[in-house]
C-alpha cells in the first residue's frame, strides 16, 4: 500500500502518527481511504469541490500531482505520497 | 559571502536563531523588523533575549546582542508594524542584492512579503514553524519556482492551527531558523538553490527537500498572469503579538 506522510498539523486526525499506509489505486482513492481510516483528515486537505486547498499541495514522490494529473494521478504500492501545507507560525 | 547585507521580519522564534546564523556566517549589515517586546513566554524559542530583555523592544534586545557577537557588524533596528504600505517602502529603501528573511507568523504577511519583493527584485526565504517542524523555501523571481508556485494562496485562519493553540517547540524553531540563514547565504553567494523547499520535522528526524517545477498561470512568478488581489493583512498565528 502507499505510504503517506502526514504533516505536522495534522497528525491530530492520525493520533500523532507520521507516517500511514492507506490503499488506493489514485491520489483520490488514497485521500478517500486516509478519510475512511481517520475521519476528519480530508476537509482538511480538500475543499467542498473536493479539489486539493489553494495552501495544500500534495507529492507523490518528489512530482507536483498538479504537473500530473491531480488527483487522478496514479499510485504505486510502493510509491510515498506527502501533504504539505503551507505553515504559518514564526 | 557576497554581498552580506540581509533584511530579517520579525524577530521571533525563527528571526532569533536566523539573525545568529547570519551573523555567524559573516553578514555584514542586518536590518531586523519587528513591532514586539520580549515576553517572558517567548524565552524558550527567541534565543537572543534574557529574564533582562523582558519587556524591551525586540529590535532593541536583538541588536544589543547581535552588536556584542560581532562588533563590527552594522545592525538596524527597525521597529515597525508591518503593511503593504510600510512593507513596501521598506523593501524599496533596500540596497540591491540584499536578501530578506520572512520570519513573521502572519500567514498572509508571508505572501504579501514574497510579492514585494518579486516587484523589488530581491531575494527572499520563506520559513513557517509549528509544533516539532517547519519549512523553509529559498526565491529568486525568475529563477526556479516561487513561493506560489507551492502554495496558491495562504491559509484561512479557521483552517490553520494557531501556534497560540499548538505550540512551537524551541529546537524546531532553531532548526528552521539556521535552515532560513543557511538558504539566505546560499542565496548571497549565488549557490544553486533558488526554488527549494526544505520541510523538517524533528520528530521524523527526516528532512525533505522538494524542488517544484515552476507553475504554468502562477500569479507570483507567471509575467502573463495579473498579480494577486491584496487585501488587509489577517492574524497571527500566534494570539496577540505581531510575532511570537
Amino acid at each position: 500500500m502507499p505510504n503517506v506522510r502526514i504533516p505536522t498539523p495534522l497528525r491530530k486526525y492520525t493520533q500523532g502518527r507520521e507516517e500511514v499506509t492507506v490503499e488506493g489505486e489514485t491520489v483520490a482513492g488514497v485521500l478517500d481511504g486516509l478519510e475512511q481510516s481517520y475521519p476528519g483528515i480530508k476537509e482538511r486537505i480538500c475543499d467542498e469541490a473536493g479539489k486539493v486547498r489553494r495552501f495544500v499541495n500534495v507529492f507523490v514522490g518528489e512530482d507536483d500531482i498538479r504537473f500530473l494529473d491531480n488527483l487522478g494521478t496514479a499510485v504505486k504500492a510502493s510509491d510515498e505520497i506527502s501533504i504539505v501545507p503551507a505553515i504559518a507560525g514564526g | 559571502m557576497a554581498g552580506g547585507r540581509f533584511l530579517v521580519l520579525g524577530a521571533g522564534g525563527l528571526g532569533c536563531p536566523a539573525l545568529l546564523g547570519l551573523v555567524g556566517s559573516g553578514a555584514t549589515r542586518i536590518g531586523v523588523v519587528d513591532c514586539d517586546v520580549v515576553d517572558a513566554t517567548n524565552l524558550h524559542r527567541q534565543v537572543l533575549y534574557d529574564l533582562g530583555d523582558v519587556g524591551a523592544p525586540k529590535v532593541e534586545a536583538a541588536a544589543r546582542r547581535l552588536r556584542a557577537c560581532a562588533p563590527d557588524l552594522e545592525v538596524e533596528p527597525i521597529p515597525l508594524r508591518l503593511d503593504e504600505r510600510t512593507l513596501s517602502s521598506l523593501l524599496a529603501a533596500q540596497a540591491p542584492g540584499t536578501v530578506v528573511l520572512e520570519c513573521s507568523d502572519q500567514p498572509d504577511l508571508k505572501f504579501l512579503t514574497h510579492d514585494l519583493c518579486g516587484e523589488h527584485r530581491l531575494d527572499l526565504v520563506i520559513g513557517g514553524v509549528q509544533r516539532w517542524g517547519g519549512q523553509a523555501m529559498a526565491v529568486r523571481h525568475g529563477a526556479g519556482a516561487c513561493f506560489r508556485c507551492v502554495f496558491e494562496a495562504a491559509p484561512p485562519a479557521e483552517l490553520a492551527p494557531s501556534c497560540a493553540a499548538v505550540g512551537v517547540q524551541g529546537a524546531a524553531a532553531g532548526a528552521l531558523g539556521f535552515m532560513m540563514a543557511h538558504l539566505a547565504v546560499a542565496l548571497d553567494a549565488g549557490a544553486d538553490v533558488a526554488g527549494t523547499l526544505v520541510a523538517l520535522d524533528l520528530r521524523e528526524l527526516r528532512p525533505q527537500q522538494i524542488r517544484p517545477a515552476r507553475r504554468a498561470g502562477c500569479p507570483g512568478c507567471d509575467p502573463q498572469v495579473s498579480r494577486p488581489v491584496r487585501g488587509p493583512l489577517g492574524p497571527a498565528c500566534s494570539s496577540a503579538a505581531c510575532s511570537t
